[in-house]
């Protein structure tokens, strides 16, 4: 819905945004019963991780978390640039993100396939809500990328249109949240050896 | 309150017309966005769905009318049951009350032309009706689910239960959490965003609040249900081990994760319930709902509270006696929300001047089954009474008290009620107040015994029972009193059917209600208000003065918004006007992604996993073509 014409500058949010923060309730929602799920299970188990899969090392998730966190800030700086009807601005920035978040996404799947190859999913419960939690979780990486490169080519080829204005504040609310979350899922995926 | 239309307003009227004139044919039927078309859409949906939850309900009770019953196979009765409950919550009460009472009523209670997101709303629409053939192509295979609708596992795990049944279960709930979400978005910004200019929070009609608070039960409740499906599928598919208690995973997560859906689900059946009820009194008792805010804040708690009992669900399955009191304690609690409600409805009834027609009678209905419903509910927050009848026909009679009871006599009421503002014309009464009384005494017939043969420790879900039990008689008696309650629903459909073609025509307001879709023509334009309203009370139609400055604004072409298809957004609170939007009129895309998202749980559920990421890659593009067009007018 673009808003053909605006009586005066808008006072609340725009109908976008309210979709998009009511969607990310869901989502957080379900991260936060997939990490309620891993500590239900971590308390009804005997060892955890079981007996011979060995806790997760810290420092390449805990440092790829503070890569992704960073991206924010040019998500930022796209939506002000966006709201302040500056295009090239908010493409640039957008790009830089996703070249970031890409390596991200790309490094969290060599250490996905790296685990895969010290335990499987399939043997203990522990497996199944490490794989699952991560998954669900670079699931939504991905889309974010996605959504980024959807947002730059619409900016390229359709302008910075009020609708697409509320798109780049929207994209960014996605980043903000899935950022956040990504807190916690590291956080949750690192417990064993915190 | 008749509207008078003089020529220079008529132009205005034309000109809207020419602007909003629907597309022709079946294809405009297909790319619909109009949320009454597509209310109209879901409401003959799952009105279908209900008649085939309905003939399962008929052959179990056909089965169980008397001893050692043979018309169904153990195995034909596991699917048949299940489906039932399948059906009743998800492919009929949550569609019909949200879906066709919420789409077709809500922008029109609020003055707005449409919904905040009518393409998304087109999307919940074609991916619910996508979902249910999904389920329902389980049965037509002989894949039904046969695990009950709560589908506890380990017996729904691959090892006792190897077919595909329990995998259409699983997807097709995934696939139907997506509507319900979309839709469930959908509301709460349509009612926050999109209501007329001077409908402040404090002037909107309850049946708003309780779609409000059915909606953002919904969308936090569903997140538990699409989870605890998933991890279902991984175990069952892929070989994970959520719930194999060998490998450390553990059964009771799949109820823990269910009933954090399931228990907040009964509210969100009945909360629209509430909502028609709420509609309905007023304008029958001829006065103001007694107590607005309390009515509007129990509701909101509601659905609130409605998150903290799920473990009454479990009392018998072993968890430490301090959680379980709790649980019981929170049951308990919720009771004071729905007294709150309970007790505005009877002292606007006894407060005003009540016409007992049939809308009302159905009210009426509702809350005595509701009030029997509950206290039922209160037995089983006791937990040592629980545990006796736990699994017993004393829950299936409870739980048929209050979903049939209590959520589907307001969805009937509210057929009746709302039928002249559809149609243009009006029902048969007498017919009516008949249908109402076979169907109230059905209800009874059918589901009161099943309080006594549960206490005599019938078991719920056994295909057959032995004749020296003692439940013969009381069965028979269920089995006569679901024959009856099925006449009075048919009667309910012909009645309706007939008055389409045969009834008297019924004009813009034949009830003289208090909201606003009562101002518009029956059925209303596409536009649904030539000029948007003026809202100064919650009861915005019995302000005559309001009206009259409306029909003056139309003749002088104020706040027509006639630019294209627009309509107002307003502040969240106070409701000031904010923008003016442009909505789209059309859109082909919604069916499209539909079934692309059918294609995608098609080859899941036969573990074709390449082809499913095709279909995902083909929903994505879907979605980026719908967005190519700004909601072009």
């Amino acid at each position: 819905m673009s808003a053909t014409r605006i009586v005066r500058p808008r006072k609340s949010v725009p109908n976008g945004i309210w979709g998009m923060a009511l969607f990310l309730c869901a989502e957080v929602s379900l991260f936060g019963l997939l990490i309620g799920t891993y500590f239900y299970l971590d308390f009804i188990a005997r060892s955890w991780p079981p007996y011979g899969i060995k806790a997760p090392s810290v420092v390449l998730p805990l440092v790829a978390t503070a890569v992704l966190l960073a991206t924010l800030v040019p998500i930022r700086f796209a939506s002000r640039a966006a709201r302040a009807d500056r295009r090239g601005a908010a493409i640039t920035a957008i790009a830089i993100a996703l070249v970031i978040q890409g390596c991200y996404l790309a490094l969290q799947i060599l250490l996905f396939a790296h685990d895969l190859n010290q335990f499987s999913p399939q043997r203990s419960a522990y497996g199944s809500i490490y794989f699952t939690l991560l998954a669900v979780h670079h699931a939504h990486v991905l889309l974010g990328i996605l959504l980024d490169l959807a947002l730059i080519w619409m900016l390229a080829t359709r302008g910075l249109t009020e609708y697409w204005k509320v798109g780049v504040r929207v994209l960014a609310l996605y980043w903000y949240v899935v950022g956040g979350v990504a807190v916690f899922v590291v956080l949750t995926q690192l417990a064993p050896s915190l | 309150m008749a509207t008078v239309v003089t020529p220079r307003g008529q132009e205005h009227v034309d000109r809207l017309e020419r602007i909003w004139a629907p597309r022709p044919g079946l294809l405009g039927w297909l790319t619909t966005t109009d949320h009454k078309r597509i209310g109209i859409l879901y409401f003959f949906t799952s009105l279908a769905f209900f008649g085939a939850g309905g003939v399962e309900a008929l052959l179990i009770r056909t089965q169980l009318i008397g001893p050692n019953g043979h018309l169904l196979s153990p195995q034909a009765y596991d699917e048949v049951f299940t489906m039932h409950g399948i059906t009743m919550i998800f492919l009929f009460v949550i569609p019909m009350t949200t879906g066709a009472f919420g789409n077709y009523l809500l922008p029109l209670m609020i003055g707005a032309r449409d919904m905040a997101f009518p393409r998304m709303n087109a999307l919940s629409y074609w991916v619910f009706l996508c979902s249910g053939i999904f389920m329902y192509a389980g049965l037509a295979t002989g894949h039904a689910p046969n695990a009950g609708w709560f589908d506890y596992v380990p017996l729904a795990s691959k090892t006792y239960d190897p077919g595909l049944n329990i995998d259409f279960y699983g997807f097709g709930l995934i696939f139907n959490g997506i509507a319900s979400t979309a839709a469930a978005i959908n509301f709460i910004v349509t009612i926050f965003k999109m209501r007329a200019p001077g409908m402040s929070l404090n002037r909107m009609p309850l049946f708003c609040y309780a779609f409000l608070a059915a909606a953002g039960a919904l969308l936090f409740a569903l997140p538990s249900l699409s989870l605890a499906a998933l991890f279902l599928e991984l175990d069952r598919q892929l070989g994970f081990q959520f719930f194999s208690s060998s490998r450390g995973g553990d059964a009771l997560l799949w109820q823990n994760l269910f009933w954090i859906f399931g228990h907040p689900e009964v509210y969100i059946i009945i909360l629209p319930a509430f909502g028609i009820a709420t509609s309905i009194i007023p304008t029958f008792t001829h006065r103001r709902m007694v107590m607005y805010p309390l009515v509007a804040l129990a509701e909101v708690m509601v659905a609130f509270l409605g998150f903290g009992v799920w473990a009454h669900h479990m009392f018998t399955v072993g968890l430490a006696t301090i959680t379980t009191v709790y649980f019981a304690g929170a049951s308990l609690i919720i009771v004071i929300p729905s007294a709150i409600q309970i007790f505005s409805w009877i002292a606007t009834i006894l407060t005003g001047t009540p016409e007992f027609k049939t809308p009302l009678l159905f009210i009426v209905g509702f809350i005595l089954y509701f009030i029997l419903g509950g206290l039922s509910g209160i037995t089983l927050a006791a937990i040592p009474f629980d545990q006796q009848v736990h699994d017993s026909y004393y829950v299936v009679a409870h739980f048929h008290f209050v979903i049939f009871g209590a959520a589907v006599y307001p969805i009937l009421g509210g057929m009746y009620y709302w039928f002249p503002k559809l149609t243009g014309r009006m029902y048969n009464e007498w017919w009516g107040k008949a249908s109402f009384w076979l169907t109230f005494i059905g209800t009874f017939v059918t589901f009161f015994p099943m309080h006594i043969v549960g206490i005599d420790g019938m078991p719920r879900r056994n295909y057959t029972y032995p004749a020296d039990m003692g439940w013969t008689f009381l069965n028979m008696l269920e089995s006569i009193g679901a024959y009856i309650l099925t006449a009075g629903l048919v009667m309910i459909v012909v009645n309706l059917f007939v008055s389409y073609f045969r009834g008297p025509r019924a004009g813009n307001d034949p009830w003289e209600g208090d909201t606003l879709e009562w101002t518009t023509t029956s059925p209303p334009p596409p536009y649904n208000f030539p000029v948007i309203p003026t809202v100064t009370s919650p009861y915005a139609l019995w302000d005559d003065k309001d009206r009259e400055h409306d029909n003056r604004r139309l003749e002088r072409g104020e706040g027509l918004l006639d630019a294209g298809h627009q309509t107002p957004a307003s502040t969240v609170q106070d409701a000031e006007l904010d923008e003016i939007l442009s909505m789209p009129s059309y859109s082909a895309w919604p069916p499209i992604t539909a079934l692309t998202l059918s294609g995608l749980f098609a080859m899941l559920l036969l573990g074709h996993y390449f082809i499913a990421a095709g279909f995902v890659v083909l929903g994505l593009l879907a979605l980026l073509a719908w967005h190519r067009n700004e909601a072009d007018a």
